[in-house]
């Protein structure tokens, strides 16, 4: 009993960073830029088929390929804001429409190329390693410390670099930010096109545990989204709790309530955070 | 912009145009084929549910990614109604409208404290809740094999008209545009009502309406409740036509389509989100002949569409018809 409570937290955990991953590169650009980043699922779906065609296909090594899908997310994002949202910059109803029509022309590319068909690709490492009595398979620890890995980059970029200070310049006050000679341009495109990376990689990285198929960007947006307001806009560590709270309840609430509703815990966890705390955990107003 | 060039509708025009439509209405399924009144069937069900959806987004001004799944809600409720407990359709239907209402309200209460874009997010996971619901509860809806055997309206006498089976394609048509035609009517008055004008309050500046003492939280229940019960309607209706009901017809996509049509339409408006209830529908029963490609032409239009006109069809229509003065 005891052992299986462990062993689904572990696997909450690591369900948690994949969300919590996505959900950065999402409350990255919502909170800097007011963008409703919805194309992000669609942006998820081509970057693991570009890190599968990478991988299996030309039979290049893992990491390949994970870089191959970190920078099809990049360039995809980075394109999106370039030619469509800036021009509606403001407009937030036609921000959010359009990024939606994105996700829908992105997951129907898919099926229209590589058919509904799900693809399978094998783990990046093999093997299992046992920790305190539990058996974890290597791929999934990797998901973890990967993930963790790219938490402290963000970290250390938005707190610690030039390019950082301005973005987070830009997130409190956009037309200061821009009177203080700060091109608001550049602070887009690097913030879209880090979403995307980020996005990309938590697609590479998910892949080889499930499948690649072209609705398997669904469910990791929903979730990215619950995770962006559970832990408030604008707030990187929010992200990493809130990512790491829903993926634990998924975890344990399919294991020992009701595997059938797993996805949706989601949906009181929210209404029950937004009810008490209405910014989110970790949100400024 | 200038009011004086858009000259009122004269009351001779806006009669002949009604005795217009309600001729082409009547006589559609008796020279259109089986086909084309089946696709118009649907787009008075999508038509019903924009509009109402308009009296949230448009006139309200809360967006919500839940229409869908009150369809979807109305659809089973008076499948069951009937299936279970044997009830005529003409008494489940309104029952159906009222449950519905009545779930919106006890989502909406709690949901609709939260604004804007976290309110959005949380109607989207109620839909997405509510097709899990409808997907796993296997003994009451049939889960994923669906829910069949649903029977067709029971036909009525109507004086001078005889006997009417709704069994019949062609009858369901009347049914269903008399029905959107009511809601159209419905709503219209609705909105140039005093409780309209207070919806368009909230719309407009919700800090302000309240603090001259409009009651924003009833007034944003009400309107969510509203647009609810007949998007629950439009739904029963749905499911006695169709007879079998699948999960995946409310799935999230629904909800999404609903939201997209009415702002292709132009929001606040009700006759943009009709309009674009109905083009939507058309084009893309227009493209069965190439399923997968359907919906990648379809979002490119909306796409282009938002870019080159972000006020909707209705701002293309009043581009083309409202003169410079």
């Amino acid at each position: 009993m005891l052992e299986n409570i462990a062993f689904q937290v572990v696997n909450g955990l690591i369900m948690g960073a994949i969300y919590a991953l996505m959900a950065l590169g999402l409350n990255l650009i919502w909170s800097i830029t007011d963008v409703p980043e919805f194309s992000q699922g669609g942006i998820y779906v081509i970057a693991a088929y570009g890190g599968y065609f990478v991988t299996v296909s030309a039979r290049l090594p893992s990491f390949v390929g994970l870089f191959a899908a970190m920078a099809t997310g990049a360039v995809l994002a980075f394109s999106f804001e370039k030619l469509l949202y800036r021009r509606m910059r403001g407009m937030t109803l036609n921000l959010l429409l359009t990024a939606i029509a994105l996700f829908f022309l992105l997951a129907n590319v898919a099926i229209w190329l590589w058919t509904p068909k799900a693809k399978f690709l094998p783990p990046y490492v093999a093997g299992e390693v046992g920790f305190l009595g539990l058996q974890i398979g290597r791929q999934r620890l990797l998901v973890l410390v990967l993930s963790a890995l790219l938490f402290l980059l963000v970290n250390l970029f938005v707190w610690r670099t030039k390019l950082g200070k301005a973005i987070r310049a830009a997130s409190q006050d956009r037309e200061t930010a821009q009177l203080m000679g700060i091109n608001i341009d550049t602070v887009n495109s690097v913030v879209f096109g880090l979403g995307g990376a980020l996005s990309g990689t938590a697609a590479a990285l998910i892949s080889p545990l499930y499948a690649v198929y072209p609705a398997m960007g669904d469910l990791p947006l929903l979730k990215a989204l619950v995770v962006v307001i559970l832990g408030g806009l604008g707030s990187v560590n929010g992200v990493l709790v809130a990512g790491s709270i829903l993926g634990v309840v998924e975890s344990l609430g399919a294991a020992f309530i009701s595997s059938a509703y797993q996805h949706g815990f989601a949906f009181f966890i929210l209404i029950l955070v937004l009810l008490l705390r209405p910014r989110g955990l970790f949100g400024r107003m | 912009m200038t009011t004086s060039a858009r000259r009122p509708l004269s009351r001779v025009v806006l009669v002949l145009s009604a005795v217009i439509i309600g001729l082409v209405f009547i006589a559609l399924p008796l020279a259109a084929s089986e086909y084309v009144v089946y696709v118009m069937v649907l787009a008075f069900l999508f038509a019903a549910l924009t509009a109402s959806y308009d009296l949230l987004l448009g006139y309200t001004g809360q967006l919500s990614f839940a229409q869908g799944a009150f369809y979807g809600v109305g659809a089973y409720t008076s499948a069951l109604l009937t299936l279970r407990t044997g009830m005529p359709f003409w008494v489940a239907l309104p029952v159906t409208g009222v449950f519905v209402f009545l779930l919106a309200a006890g989502v909406g209460y709690p949901a609709l404290k939260l604004r804007g874009a976290y309110f959005a997010v949380t109607t989207f996971f109620f839909a997405h809740f509510v097709y899990l619901v409808f997907l796993n509860s296997v003994t009451l809806t049939g889960g994923p094999l669906g829910l069949g055997g649903i029977r067709p309206p029971e036909a009525i006498h109507l004086p001078g008209v005889g006997t009417v089976s709704f069994a019949s394609l062609r009858a369901y048509y009347y049914l269903v545009g008399v029905f959107f035609f009511a809601v159209i009517l419905f709503l219209h008055f609705l909105v140039r009502s005093r409780l309209g004008r207070l919806f368009v309050s909230i719309r407009e500046d919700e800090v302000l309406a309240e603090s001259i003492g409009v009651n924003t939280a009833a007034c944003k229940v009400l309107s969510f409740s509203i647009s609810a019960a007949l998007a629950g309607l439009a739904g029963g209706l749905f499911a006695h036509f169709f007879r079998l009901l699948h999960p995946s017809t409310f799935a999230w996509m629904t909800s999404e389509m609903v939201v997209i049509m009415t702002l292709v339409g132009g929001t606040g408006t009700l006759f943009g989100p009709v309009l674009g209830a109905g083009i939507v529908t058309f084009i893309l029963e227009l493209m069965r002949f190439a399923p997968e490609l359907r919906f990648i032409v379809w979002a490119v239009a909306l796409i282009a569409v938002l870019v080159f006109e972000p006020r909707g069809l209705a701002g293309i229509a009043a581009r083309l018809f409202r003169r410079p003065a």
